[in-house]
């Protein structure tokens, strides 16, 4: 098989468009199509008018982070320490404690995660093994005055619930 | 001097220093409303006092507070604070004082003295707009030198590289228009641009000059460090260049001189090339031998043309979404009825001029008011054109800018006065 080859057309070179005069005046006529069809009419603007009208989030979405629990309301993680080896921003801060419910071994006693280190490049999600973190809540606009707000501990994290449902997200592909 | 002596100096001092002032809030606006209408977007509109936001001007209002407060850094490597401070305020009063030359009206003739409507009345003209367009030039490269700093520096240099390209060009295309009107007043060109070529084409310098006119309008695009020009601030390649070490309002003043130096620059086109005050087919004696007839035409032209206005302001005032009780619509009545204030008190103004019996001093007044709207018209499009074409056309590369200076632009403005000169020769 032949590499399908495509000679690109070199523009510039003619006479009329070394004189500039030509091709600008055909820029300018295009800008100034597009400016005068806005200034008539700013209905068809390609804008969303955004604090008002929100964008559609798709369940692929890398949001801020939550962490799932069991049916019976008991947190998934087991502290492995997997995301927060795999953090490339160093953003996870896990304290592992003993689990008394029987579930697993291990719990964790404190889970923190700096928004501010974050980078949602959704390695956390990719490495657990459990299916305890998640960065489903649709939640895209993380903004408050202090910094000590920023940092989510393991009651924040648990109460934050998921934006889609699980049928949903499995369809996902995560 | 009398009173009428001391008002009428003080309302022209007043126009050349505070207009262009105020054009620097336009500019800003046109800039970034215009530049969001060429790229289909909105441009800032949000910013509003109580609800009203101006059609997006309350934005400038918020820029220039912000500007104004925030901390106005030094920073320590830079040895010499005096010219780094001085840079900004050249550029600014060279762009500000290069606008007195230009006559905004024809002369105003009252009880039989006659007063010239220019910010400084001198005839030097043109050569005034010259020395300070240059020379705020040396504000530019003073603070790319004085801010120590390689981008800077090489700003500035580029900067002055430029001035000299595009001085040259800027000044033969000036020679040639001097050959046709044979005078360096300003105002004396206005005056020769009201007449009729073959007696029905205005006398306008771009009908005369054309291609004086295109050599003159680039070098004017180069003078005033616009893109396609804008190379001295390539943020692409030097960061921001010249002004890269400045903060806050020493940044405001290079900014304000930028739009300032843009307005001043259009004023002058306008006055070389597209007949300065004048209005096309009506030179001032018809205007003033007319007055009533022109007035009562505005007082059936201005509700006309207010009616278009409102209907397009309660088209594109609204939400485009769904929203309750749209606040923008109330807003938008608001607006219409400001207009249509305004429009009726501009109708008792003309309505007063027609039943005013003297044909003298009031028709005079009125002329040059008429004059004057003409003028910012005229420099309000020319303004609109340097936006139009800064969304439009990228920036040059700094090889290609050198030899379009040189190697196209000079040799043309030569060629220019020859054919000019010869032609003038042979019509005289």
């Amino acid at each position: 098989m032949s590499a399908k080859v495509k000679t690109m057309e070199r523009k510039g070179a003619s006479f009329s468009e070394k004189i500039y005069f030509v091709e600008i005046f055909r820029g300018m006529a295009t800008t100034f199509g597009h400016f005068w069809k806005n200034l008539l009419d700013n209905s068809k603007l390609y804008v969303r008018h955004y604090p008002e009208v929100e964008p559609e989030i798709p369940v692929r979405w890398r949001g801020r982070h939550r962490l799932t629990s069991h049916d019976d309301g008991t947190v998934k993680c087991v502290a492995c320490f997997m995301c927060q080896t795999n953090c490339p921003a160093n953003c996870i801060a896990i304290e592992a404690g003993e689990r008394l419910d029987g579930k697993a071994e291990k719990m964790p006693a404190t889970f923190t995660i700096d928004l501010l280190e974050c980078i949602y490049c959704g390695y956390c999600v990719e490495a657990c093994p459990l299916d305890a973190i998640r960065m489903d809540t649709g939640i895209y606009s993380v903004t408050d005055n202090n910094r000590e707000s920023f940092v989510l501990g393991l009651e924040e994290l648990l109460q934050t619930p998921g934006a889609f449902s699980e049928e949903e997200y499995k369809k996902g592909g995560a | 001097m009398s009173l009428l002596d001391i008002i009428l100096v003080a309302v022209r001092v007043a126009f050349a220093a505070f207009i262009p002032l105020c054009f620097i809030a336009v500019c800003v606006w046109m800039e970034r409303r215009g530049a969001g209408f060429f790229q289909d977007r909105a441009g800032p509109n949000r910013a509003n006092i109580f609800g009203f936001r101006a059609a997006g001007l309350v934005q400038n209002l918020a820029d220039g507070a912000k500007l104004f407060f925030k901390e106005d850094v030094i920073s320590d490597h830079i040895k010499h604070k005096f010219y780094f401070v001085l840079a900004p305020l050249i550029v600014f009063f060279a762009a500000l004082v290069s606008f007195a030359v230009v006559p905004f009206a024809d002369t105003l003739v009252l009880n039989g003295k006659s007063y010239i409507m220019q910010g400084i009345p001198i005839d030097i003209g043109i050569l005034w707009f010259l020395a300070l367009a240059g020379f705020g030039v040396y504000g530019i490269i003073l603070a790319g030198w004085s801010s120590r700093n390689k981008y800077g520096l090489l700003g500035g240099v580029r900067s002055a590289a430029q001035v000299i390209s595009y001085e040259i060009p800027m000044g033969l295309a000036i020679v040639s228009l001097l050959v046709v009107y044979g005078t360096v007043n300003l105002n004396e060109m206005a005056q020769f641009q009201g007449k009729l070529l073959f007696g029905f084409i205005p006398m306008w310098g771009i009908i005369l000059q054309p291609l004086g006119f295109m050599i003159f309008l680039i070098a004017a695009f180069a003078e005033t460090n616009r893109t396609p020009f804008d190379l001295a601030e390539g943020e692409s390649e030097i960061v921001a260049g010249f002004h890269v070490e400045y903060s806050a309002m020493k940044f405001a003043i290079f900014f304000m001189g930028e739009y300032i130096a843009m307005f001043a620059s259009s004023a002058i086109i306008v006055t070389l090339y597209f007949g300065g005050y004048q209005i096309p087919f009506l030179a001032t004696d018809t205007l003033i031998s007319y007055a009533k007839p022109i007035a009562f035409l505005l007082m059936l032209g201005l509700p006309a043309g207010m009616y278009f206005f409102a209907g397009w302001i309660r088209r594109n005032n609204v939400s485009h979404y769904p929203r309750e009780n749209d606040p923008r619509v109330y807003e938008a009545n608001i607006y219409i009825k400001c207009f249509w204030g305004l429009v009726i008190v501009l109708e008792l103004f003309l309505f007063a001029l027609l039943l005013c019996q003297s044909e003298g001093s009031a028709a005079h007044i009125f002329v040059v008011l008429l004059q004057v709207s003409t003028f910012l018209l005229k420099v309000t499009m020319m303004i609109f054109v340097y936006i139009w074409v800064r969304w439009t056309l990228p920036r040059f590369r700094y090889d290609q800018l050198q030899k379009l200076g040189w190697q196209v632009l000079l040799p043309l403005a030569l060629l220019n006065i020859f054919i000019t000169g010869a032609i003038v020769v042979a019509l005289s």
